[in-house]
């Protein structure tokens, strides 16, 4: 593969990134709330709920752990669970190959560990329109990193003033968040198949099996059937 | 108070199988050359997965989902803004679970 040009990663790309997550970020600090009240249930202490939120930093994955923790700990059966809430990330992090070959290993591999839905779809949103700052991506994972982390600190601590977080209709925030960004990344006609392929192939998986493998299996289902369709450029 | 060895132990693992998952495609998308079929793949990524974990929650057939997911795909429209979007939508649910349960 012919190397290709460096892309720049600066402090002013961090800070868009930053900035573009921060009404997301907002709901993340409720996000971690809940997750803090559930550890708190689940009988871990605050250190345990903030060291767990460092290390993993994945809200969903995080939720469903603490659905299946016991005293002695199942290791096996979490680190499936955990696996399969977060395989999306392959998926993910291969979208971004073409701009993250560009920086160096660390500022790319670091840049990984902070790799969340809503910044991952921002950065890709930044690609498209043909900014290439690299550091967009990490900027917006540390904001949302600070914010899962001063959710669970919140929450753990607030404890079981707080509720369901259902009633809030936050379980819907990346819904509502993925139809917004379906608009920004709808690009015309040729987007329509593999948007239907992306979602029969979700709806028949989540119909399926548990948990979130519809997710991977439509977002594969879709971008396949996109390169498939592809016509190669004379 | 500094957690057992054991919870340790776990946090870490289950921290290392998060980022294997986050760093996995990246790293094996290295050994793939990128033609313009590859290119034409990754690139359709990011609407496919909105469009998977949409999908399922609209054709749920709730209400509440229903209408949050067209305030959201309105407010969007209307405003220019993804956040806009957002918070319709999430509004939209939370009045519409509230008034409908």
């Amino acid at each position: 593969m012919a190397r290709r040009d460096p892309v720049p990663f600066t402090l002013a790309g961090a800070r868009a990134g930053a900035r573009a997550i921060t009404a997301f970020a907002a709901s993340t600090v409720l996000y971690g709330l809940a997750f803090g009240v559930l550890a708190d249930q689940a009988g871990l202490d605050l250190t345990a709920a903030l060291m767990m939120s460092a290390l993993v930093n994945s809200g969903s994955a995080q939720i469903v752990a603490l659905q299946i923790w016991a005293e002695p700990i199942p290791l096996v059966a979490l680190l499936i669970a955990i696996f399969g809430m977060n395989a999306r990330y392959l998926l993910m992090g291969a979208a971004l190959r073409p701009w993250f070959a560009r920086l160096s290993r660390p500022r790319a591999y670091g840049s990984l560990f902070f790799m969340g839905d809503a910044n991952w779809l921002q950065a890709m949103g930044e690609w498209a329109a043909g900014r290439r700052d690299g550091a967009f991506l990490v900027g917006g994972g540390l904001a949302l990193y600070a914010a899962w982390l001063g959710g669970t600190l919140l929450g753990h601590r607030l404890g079981r003033a707080i509720g369901a977080p259902e009633a809030w209709g936050l379980d819907f925030l990346l819904v509502a968040f993925c139809a917004s960004m379906a608009v920004s990344l709808w690009r015309g006609r040729g987007d329509l198949w593999p948007l239907v392929a992306a979602a029969a192939s979700a709806i028949a998986v989540h119909w399926a099996l548990p948990g979130p493998w519809y997710i991977l299996a439509g977002g594969l289902a879709g971008s396949l059937t996109a390169a498939w369709r592809h016509e190669p450029v004379a | 108070m500094s957690p057992s060895p054991d919870l340790l132990i776990a946090f870490l693992a289950m921290g290392l199988v998060t980022y294997v998952c986050r760093a996995a495609g990246f790293f094996a998308m290295g050994w793939v050359r990128l033609t313009p079929r590859v290119e034409a793949w990754l690139q359709a990524i990011p609407l496919a997965v909105v469009v998977a974990i949409l999908a399922p929650a609209a054709a749920s057939g709730r209400p509440p989902e229903l209408l949050g997911i067209l305030a959201a795909f309105i407010a969007r429209q209307l405003s220019g803004n993804d956040f806009a979007g957002v918070g319709a939508g999430v509004a939209a649910v939370a009045v519409a679970r509230y008034l409908l349960a």
